[in-house]
């Protein structure tokens, strides 16, 4: 009942927006122009994506969407917040090669990284994602359409639907573009339960979506011990770039690290010292790692929530 | 017998978007609709309900996450007789009625008592706390909830995590700062997903069957504290931490029981008694 009956609400937005891009909607293109792109590496190219919750305006542009052109294919590694976006997304694609679009990758679960899967449809690609990605979807995807939808509103979000992986990674796993490889790792619990990092072995360039935030509040919804736990051991890793799921399309490695992993410490310290201290929940709700305040973008939409994730599972220690 | 259960895999759409559309709404004009008076019938009759604060419910301003909302009831020390029972209500949530505990002889008396846990909110609603008092008469405190969590309430961060351990509990004991008072806390956690039956299992496309914390007793040296009778209203993990009355040696007993029949305990020895 919550699915959109995709085909004829496509065609009604394509319509609609056609009649109303040329008087009265500055911001609603005709056809969907393609989303700025930088080349970031050879053959490597990241849109960045805003650093904002949801909303009509934004239609779901708010994570980093990047492609990967191979000799023969070309492999799409998250697709932003919506249908719209992802088409976006996919004449950038188009303007760069016609080479076919053979994978589509998510990163992890969250809705302003898999809504746009649907642009790809067209290309029949293989959508790829942790083997988790398929439950987390599945369970979250009502949910999610509903929250997505009100945020957007219908026209934003006209034409989005959850697209569930037909290829689930559990192992360390290479995808072939043509002379040139992905290497995709599913990792522990840590940002989602379901958080898949790719590489680029050609440019060796290190894809971790929502693993690294950069400006943009780390936003916890797997295990915060997980995730320091896994940044320790991708610290190590000696690569020549890394795209953040929210932050710069191209940042320094390990120091991109260093900002998120000081955020989750501190949260981590000091929860765990409210329990020490006999606290509750709602009293370490309201101080613990307020000391990060003016170190992130959308602080005050997130903080909360991660100390509420937090001292859930720190509790247990 | 509690509103019946909405399936939530059905209706949350709706519910949603009814959220939506409401947001706009005082929370005045929205309690107009809701289901109070016949969670009241169901739950009491026509007994008289007074809010007169001999109970205080807090809850937080803002939602952040509504698999997680931390409710505390308060009885203010001006309080003094013994409690009968304590009614905690979500009145929009698929089952509304949340927890009630029914108090024995090692609650205590002499200050101000105490509970919070953690409940699931899967809409916009008020939550209520009911007391009952010695005397049989009834007390509310009611605090609307702006849960813009929809259904995501009820997704575990974890799921494979939260089955692994299943029955883990922990009890603890907070001595107060005088120790002679004659109030003190405590508190359970139980590892359990309290399932609330209304999940698709995406590889068998079945609902993942209901499993929830039933029934949790407090026994302090033996002495009833309380005895809660639960549902999944309450977040994953069921967290609990109240106050009983001290004691000779104040140790906690707790048995948990689940809508599996599965008989889980703890135990804790504080320092000092």
């Amino acid at each position: 009942m919550c699915t959109p009956n995709l085909i004829s609400r496509k065609t009604f937005l394509k319509a609609g927006l056609a009649l109303a891009a040329i008087p009265l909607l500055p911001h609603a293109p005709a056809y969907a122009a393609p989303a700025d792109v930088s080349e970031i590496a050879p053959g490597v190219y990241v849109h960045q994506g805003r650093y904002e919750v949801q909303s009509p305006e934004n239609r779901g542009d708010m994570s980093n969407a990047s492609f990967v052109v191979g000799d023969e294919a070309v492999a799409v590694i998250d697709t932003s917040g919506s249908e719209v976006m992802g088409e976006e997304l996919r004449e950038a694609i188009r303007a760069v090669t016609n080479k076919p679009i053979k994978y589509v990758i998510n990163t992890h679960m969250h809705p302003d990284h898999v809504f746009g899967n649907a642009a790809f449809k067209q290309d029949k690609p293989t959508y790829v994602g942790h083997y988790k990605l398929a439950r987390a979807l599945g369970t979250r995807a009502e949910s999610y359409i509903t929250a997505s939808k009100e945020m957007m509103g219908e026209k934003a979000f006209a034409g989005s639907e959850i697209i569930l992986p037909t290829m689930g990674i559990k192992e360390p796993t290479t995808l072939d573009l043509g002379d040139r490889k992905l290497l995709l790792e599913p990792m522990p619990t840590a940002h989602t339960d379901n958080d898949l990092i790719i590489t680029d072995l050609e440019t060796n360039t290190l894809f971790l979506g929502d693993l690294l935030f950069s400006q943009h509040i780390p936003t916890l919804d797997g295990s915060i011990k997980g995730w320091l736990a896994v940044l320790d051991e991708l610290s190590k890793r000696k690569v020549d770039r890394v795209v953040p799921g929210h932050g710069p399309a191209s940042m320094e490695f390990p120091q991109a690290l260093g900002p998120e992993r000081r955020y989750l410490t501190t949260v981590e310290k000091d929860v765990r010292q409210d329990i020490a201290e006999g606290k509750t929940l709602s009293e370490a709700t309201k101080t613990a790692g307020f000391s990060e305040k003016n170190n992130w973008k959308l602080f005050d939409q997130y903080h909360v929530r991660n100390v509420t994730a937090a001292f859930a599972e720190l509790e247990w220690e | 017998m509690p509103h019946p259960l909405k399936t939530l895999a059905r209706n949350c759409g709706l519910a949603a978007l009814a959220a939506a559309m409401l947001v706009l709404a005082t929370p005045g004009a929205y309690a107009e609709e809701d289901m109070w008076p016949i969670l009241k019938k169901q739950a009491f009759g026509d007994r008289p309900i007074k809010e007169d604060g001999m109970v205080v419910l807090e809850a937080p301003q803002k939602v952040e996450d509504a698999a997680l909302v931390p409710l505390t009831v308060r009885v203010p020390p001006e309080v003094k007789g013994k409690l009968k029972s304590l009614t905690l209500f979500i009145d929009n949530n698929p089952d509304p009625k949340v927890a009630t505990l029914t108090f024995g002889p090692a609650q205590g008396t002499g200050g101000e008592r105490s509970f919070a846990t953690r409940v699931r909110v899967d809409n916009f609603s008020h939550a209520r706390a009911v007391l009952e008092t010695e005397d049989g008469s009834l007390h509310m405190a009611t605090k609307f909830l702006a849960a813009a969590g929809g259904c995501a309430a009820m997704q575990a961060k974890d799921p494979d995590a939260d089955t692994a351990d299943i029955g883990k509990t922990i009890v603890r004991v907070f001595p107060p700062a005088l120790e002679s008072n004659p109030i003190w806390s405590g508190q359970v956690m139980v590892k359990h997903p309290n399932e609330n039956g209304m999940q698709l299992d995406i590889n068998t496309a079945k609902f993942i069957p209901a499993r929830y914390v039933k029934t949790v007793t407090v026994k302090r040296d033996g002495e009833l504290v309380f005895k809660l009778d639960g549902t999944f209203s309450i977040s994953t993990n069921p967290n609990f931490r109240f106050t009983f009355g001290k004691g000779k040696e104040n140790n906690l007993d707790v048995v948990i029981v689940d809508t599996d029949g599965a008989v889980f305990k703890g135990q804790t020895q504080p320092k000092g008694s």
